[in-house]
């Protein structure tokens, strides 16, 4: 048999505790909620404004520092189109955060999305490009040319149209716009020949690699519109909307935060207006 | 025929075909074992392998699709893949487990995933993989293959290959039998040769006309049995010098014989009618001299020496000429003669008990015979005398209309026959009877005695004649 002495017994005592103490943070912070906790998964939609894996790729550390931090999972989803994205917002609700084109935010809201923060930037131009081996050098050189644009509902086909009108260029008319899928894909229409030029926003173009910038020439560039929104659904209680906003704008304060947005290319969020959205609408409408 | 009376099982060519065949069998079984299993591994390998390429394809094609929510999209394209022969069902399930497309013959409820198609047990191969976009976890996809097109398949290959095997293996006995026969043809007619050979017929020969071992065990062969048929000629050959020999020495031996006792019967005569009658005139002479000595006692006396000594010549002349010639032979025929032989032996070896048993009806028999049977009872008397030491002797004569039978039994000492004899008795016994055409046999063993048993041709005196005639 065992004989315990008083120094043994003492020092038994004390890991027991540690045990129990260690169990019992454990536990603790297994059972840590938020008051996004009891809404279950949180969907997290974003406009298709790039293909499926690059968006999953590019905002998958965006979702896990939501889920980190409300303690609950947060799921990317978006849709084939735009038309079906803000269908699906417009009719469903689905998404529970909505990262969404400003031109699309006014019919969210509609639906009763509530606007929370937006991308803290200047505004989104889109512009025209060619090959540098082109001979196109001013947006009047695309007269009966070829021009490579995104999907029709997106802000850069609309800002793209308007500023061809506003040029004098009547789209589909006095210029053939070849519709592709995503930014990237326009632009490496005109560079691989498909089409005389390309259209697209400013920031994909940034981030396309440098030989392939160093290829190509912009030629025109248009307004600046307001960056993308982000709101939550009616779904969403307020404490949990705050509870968002919050760690959105501070993200460009904390280390943690600034990975995610250097991750995703973006500056940080900021408080937004609906207004401002509902502008660029009304200037797209015309 | 030698090689007629081999058993086929125990022919060296039957054995040696068998064994090739058999051989060959084995190996083309193993084969063709070694064949349906790599075609079951290969059929479930390539099955295994195409469910994981299309598994793959679809899962890393459905991510997108899944992140979009795009099932209408996904669907379309599953249906596409689903006209795949194998392909039994296609699930996709969300983030949530919660099934968004089903295709084909979905199971009810979750599928027991295979690692292997060896491994089904319900005849579909199910296996699934996680849709993931970007390391992120999108859903799951999870697929059925039939293996009833994969199994058809293994059984068309194996009957296909077993079909081929079983021809393979006819074909293979057909082409190693008539190899083998071509090949072992020489054995066979090796075989056959020495079976000649062993029939005595040495002029067979067995071509050579290759250059292997058979051509050189051939030559060896042909070789061999020209020295034997030498050997064998110089055999023959020196067999009949020595038949030819044999031959005339008896012939010189039996003439010697009849010679001996020609000279015997002229020497035993001439000694009756000569010095017989000078004995007789001696004696005659001898005795007037006495009868007329008056008195004179020195003449009487020695006319009764002269007396004396010419009875005991004579008594001697006539022991000589019993001895040469008895004359009771020739007067009152064999069975007398034995009888008084018998009468001697018997004064001469009173230990003896000698018994006679003579019921042969001989009185017309031809002189050489009997002389030569006469002579052959004295020598086995002699010899039972001189080495017998035995007790009881019984000689028995008989005869029928054609052969006489002489039958001399002793219970002394015997002898045994493989033992060569140093005397010429039995020698001269043998040739006495062998001139007459008869036949001498012995019966003996080491203290057990001796029964010599003589039967010869009966010669009547008539037939000699006529035969001498």
């Amino acid at each position: 048999m065992f004989v315990l002495n008083g120094k043994t017994r003492l020092n038994l005592i004390g890991i027991m505790s540690l045990i129990l103490i260690s169990g019992y943070s454990v536990n603790s912070r297994a059972t840590e909620t938020t008051s996004c906790t009891p809404l279950g998964p949180l969907t997290f939609g974003i406009l298709p404004f790039i293909s499926a894996e690059q968006l999953v790729n590019r905002f998958t550390p965006f979702a896990q520092y939501l889920h980190k931090h409300l303690k609950v999972p947060v799921r990317i989803e978006t849709a084939p189109n735009f038309l079906q994205f803000a269908n699906r917002t417009r009719d469903q609700q689905r998404y529970d955060i909505l990262f969404t084109a400003p031109h699309l935010f006014p019919q969210a809201s509609k639906a009763g999305y509530r606007l929370i923060a937006g991308v803290n930037s200047p505004g989104m131009r889109a512009i025209f490009v060619t090959p540098k081996n082109s001979h196109i050098h001013t947006l009047s050189d695309l007269k009966d040319k070829r021009l490579a644009t995104v999907q029709p509902m997106s802000l850069a086909s609309l800002m793209i149209k308007k500023h061809l009108n506003d040029n004098g260029l009547k789209p589909d008319v006095d210029v053939t716009l070849v519709i592709t899928p995503t930014h990237d894909a326009s632009l490496l229409s005109s560079s691989l020949g498909i089409t005389d030029a390309s259209s697209l926003m400013r920031p994909p173009y940034e981030a396309a690699s440098q030989a392939l910038r160093d290829s190509m020439r912009i030629i025109a560039e248009t307004e600046t519109a307001p960056h993308m929104p982000i709101s939550v659904s009616p779904r969403i209680s307020t404490k949990c909307e705050t509870e968002i906003t919050a760690l959105l704008l501070k993200m460009d304060v904390i280390p943690e935060g600034k990975a995610v947005l250097k991750h995703n290319r973006f500056a940080g969020f900021k408080h937004a207006d609906e207004k401002d959205y509902q502008r660029v609408r009304d200037l797209l409408r015309e | 025929m030698l090689h007629k009376s081999i058993p086929i099982l125990h022919s060296l060519r039957f054995r040696l075909i068998a064994s090739v065949v058999t051989i060959e069998i084995i190996m083309l079984s193993i084969l063709v074992l070694n064949n349906i299993s790599i075609i079951h591994t290969t059929h479930t390998d390539r099955l295994r392998d195409t469910a994981s390429s299309i598994l793959q394809q679809i899962a890393n094609t459905s991510g997108r699709h899944m992140v979009a929510v795009d099932y209408a999209t996904l669907e379309a394209y599953l249906s596409n893949t689903l006209h795949y022969n194998e392909l039994a069902y296609i699930v996709i399930t969300d983030r949530d487990d919660r099934t968004v497309i089903s295709l084909g013959e979905a199971p009810k409820q979750k599928a027991e995933i295979d690692t292997h198609p060896k491994q089904v047990k319900d005849g579909i191969f199910d296996v699934t993989d996680d849709i993931t976009v970007a390391d992120q976890f999108m859903g799951r996809v999870w697929m059925g293959f039939s293996l009833s097109i994969m199994h058809d398949a293994i059984l068309t290959s194996r009957n296909r290959g077993i079909t081929i095997a079983l021809i393979e293996i006819i074909l293979t006995i057909l082409v190693t039998v008539i190899i083998g026969l071509g090949l072992t043809r020489r054995l066979a007619l090796l075989s056959s040769a020495a079976a000649q050979v062993e029939a005595g017929n040495y002029s067979v020969s067995i071509p050579t006309e290759k250059n292997d071992e058979i051509s050189q065990t051939a030559t060896a062969f042909n070789r061999m049995v020209a020295e034997v048929d030498n050997q064998t000629q110089q055999l023959k050959k020196a067999e009949a010098q020595s038949s030819k020999l044999l031959k005339e020495n008896r012939q010189l031996i039996h003439t010697s014989l009849e010679v001996q006792e020609q000279e015997r019967k002229y020497l035993a005569r001439e000694l009756h009618d000569e010095m017989g009658q000078c004995l007789t005139a001696i004696q005659a002479d001898a005795e007037l001299i006495r009868d007329n000595s008056h008195g004179n006692s020195q003449l009487q006396t020695s006319a009764e020496a002269i007396i004396n000594v010419s009875s005991r010549v004579y008594d001697v002349v006539h022991s000589m000429m019993h001895r040469l010639r008895p004359s009771i032979l020739d007067n009152l025929g064999l069975v007398e003669a034995i009888k008084e032989e018998i009468v001697g032996f018997e004064n001469r070896n009173p230990n003896i008990l000698c018994e006679c048993k003579c019921s042969a009806d001989l009185n017309n028999l031809d002189e050489r015979t009997g002389i030569s049977l006469y002579r052959i009872m004295q020598e086995c008397l002699t010899n039972i005398s001189k080495h017998a030491a035995a007790t009881e002797v019984c000689i028995e004569l008989s005869n029928t209309d054609k052969i006489i039978l002489l039958r001399v039994s002793d219970n002394g000492s015997g002898f045994d026959v493989d033992t060569p004899v140093r005397g010429l008795g039995l020698i001269g016994m043998r040739e006495r009877v062998s001139s007459l055409g008869g036949e001498l046999l012995l019966k003996t063993e080491p203290h057990k005695g001796l029964i010599i048993n003589i039967n010869v041709p009966l010669h009547t005196l008539e037939q000699t004649q006529k035969v001498k005639t």
